[in-house]
């Protein structure tokens, strides 16, 4: 364990430069042709425009598009392969929560009905644990058991907690924050919880569809070898502009995890379901296997612990899926301090966790993405100067068909990605150049990470309070 | 005519230099790689895999409730 540590920032935005640089270096070998001068033209007989028909030679085109297309369907491929391997192995000493292990082991035992415990980690959690509370009940196959972790709170969380009538589990002397108050709560509920007793994991800022459970369910009923059930995430309504990007991002997030029919990839902490069997594996070979301490379903060193958990079950060969009717709509991060802070803390966890688990067939996916994501950023920042530059050297404003052209492509792609979110999406991703401002965003946060990663600055938890009112915003650490 | 008054930082010749060619080229490049994945994330997603037949079709029981001859 811990191959990388803090060199994984420089490894993986090293390989993103590495590909630009490659890229532009067999752009000089080529040597470009020089600038063409644009043309004056009159469009509809009044408007007279200045336009530019330099278009890259069809077989740049041609390259360009194929070696996007081949990167894409190989990623895609490798990661079927990878799958389907992990699915029919049958090795339990190195994937004990492999199918075929688990089945094995199982056949011709009755455990019982399936029953559900759902699990609130909580701190201060006031103003929306009441509703949390409320959209379980009101599912339409309830939940059997409710226990809301409350996790060093000073607030009436508990209080509210036992008046809806569910149980309440305090933690007692927890530094290690959420993982660590939910491993304290499944030590002492994961004993009793035979293969059938579902243990759900859920934010308390999270409103479950109804549906979700009962979907649930049926999938842990028909496949005793499915280890995990994930929840689709939706963003709440409201919020503005940023409330709406943060909308349009699990949107396009979620119709892409449909058209991977489920295949998951993490088991998000905002609601996701295990079967007792995968988080007592997975304790039991941390330590060696697996990080973190031998004996935690959690790694409490992991700042995405959510994203550590769906690694440690794919290393061991769990099952798991995220079916479509298992949707939840959760928290929009109400400022950009708090968007960026939620982002840092996702970005730099996500890359401490690849840079712990190391190279892995397993991880082979979350890496090809990283490179994708460091890779986007050059992109997209050599785009906008790109831009930047025109716009101050040109003497007047050029019109260039071709790349309008692909613009449009690209207008009509983030249209339809987000189109199940209404017109206000769909009509904040016509415009294109807010969605990239926003990616821009996102993009500092990836360098700030990987940055923070190499410097081994501290990473810290940030916490967003939202008052009674729903307006008022706290951040504090 | 003028459509804006643009130009007002560089020279037009700054548009001239190699650096420059080679910097547009870079984005021309990822523009149409970008565009591909684009026109592919629009298209409906195909599974070789529906088109051909299965041969590794579940076929033990995997429900929770075990079949007789389990």
């Amino acid at each position: 364990m811990g191959r990388f540590h803090r060199a994984i920032g420089v490894v993986i935005f090293g390989g993103a430069v590495l590909g630009a640089a490659l890229l532009a270096a067999a752009i000089v070998l080529t040597s470009p042709g020089a600038r063409s001068r644009p043309d004056d033209g009159v469009l509809f007989g009044v408007w007279k425009i200045v336009y530019d028909t330099q278009a890259p030679s069809p077989r740049v085109v041609l390259a360009a598009f194929g070696l996007a297309l081949v990167a894409a369907a190989g990623v895609a491929l490798l990661e079927r392969r990878i799958t389907n391997r992990d699915r029919r192995s049958d090795r339990p000493d190195e994937l004990p929560l492999a199918p075929k292990v688990v089945m094995r082991a199982t056949r011709g035992v009755y455990a019982g009905p399936v029953t559900v415990t759902v699990l609130i980690p909580a701190h201060n959690e006031e103003a929306c644990i009441g509703e949390t509370i409320r959209s379980l009940q009101g599912q339409s196959m309830a939940p059997d058991r409710i226990v809301v972790v409350a996790d060093n709170c000073t607030d009436q969380t508990p209080d509210i907690a036992r008046s809806a009538g569910v149980e309440v589990f305090t933690s007692r002397g927890n530094t290690q924050k959420k993982a660590g108050a939910l491993n304290q709560a499944l030590t002492e509920i994961l004993p009793g919880q035979g293969d059938n007793d579902l243990v759900m994991v859920m934010d308390a800022d999270t409103t479950l569809d109804d549906g979700f459970l009962e979907a649930a369910r049926r999938r842990m009923e028909d496949d005793r070898a499915l280890m995990s059930v994930g929840g689709l995430f939706y963003g709440e309504e409201g919020k503005g502009l940023l409330g709406q990007f943060q909308r349009n991002e699990y949107t396009r997030y979620a119709r892409e995890m449909k058209r991977r029919r489920g295949r998951v990839f993490v088991l998000t902490g905002t609601a996701s379901l295990f079967r007792p069997r995968g988080l007592r594996v997975v304790a039991g070979h941390r330590g060696s296997l697996l990080p973190g301490v031998r004996g935690d379903v959690y790694d409490t060193l992991a700042l995405t612990e959510d994203n550590e958990l769906t690694l440690a079950l794919k290393c061991l060969g769990a099952l798991m899926i995220s079916p479509a009717p298992c949707t939840v709509v959760t928290e929009v991060m109400p400022t950009w301090r708090a968007l960026w802070a939620q982002r840092l803390r996702w970005q730099r966890g996500a890359l401490e966790n690849l840079g712990e688990y190391g190279v892995l067939p397993q991880t082979f996916r979350y890496w090809a993405q990283q490179l994708g994501i460091g890779y986007g950023v050059l992109a997209l920042s050599s785009y906008i100067v790109l831009i930047a530059l025109m716009v101050v050297s040109l003497d007047s404003w050029v019109w260039f068909p071709f790349w309008l052209g692909l613009g449009v492509v690209f207008s009509i792609e983030r249209v339809v990605s987000v189109w199940k979110g209404g017109w206000r999406a769909r009509i904040l991703s016509a415009l294109l150049f807010p969605e990239l401002f926003y990616a821009m965003f996102l993009n500092v946060v990836y360098v700030k990470g990987v940055l923070d990663i190499t410097l081994g600055s501290q990473a810290r938890w940030k916490h967003v309070v939202v008052g009674d009112d729903h307006r008022k915003v706290r951040v504090s650490e | 005519m003028r459509v804006l008054p643009l130009g007002i930082l560089l020279p037009d010749s700054t548009l001239d230099h190699t650096w420059f060619a080679v910097l547009s080229a870079f984005v021309a490049i990822n523009t149409i790689m970008y565009t591909a994945l684009a026109l592919a994330k629009i298209a409906p997603k195909i599974y070789l895999s529906d088109l051909v037949h299965r041969r590794d079709r579940r076929t033990t029981n995997r429900s929770i409730h075990p079949a007789p001859d389990d």
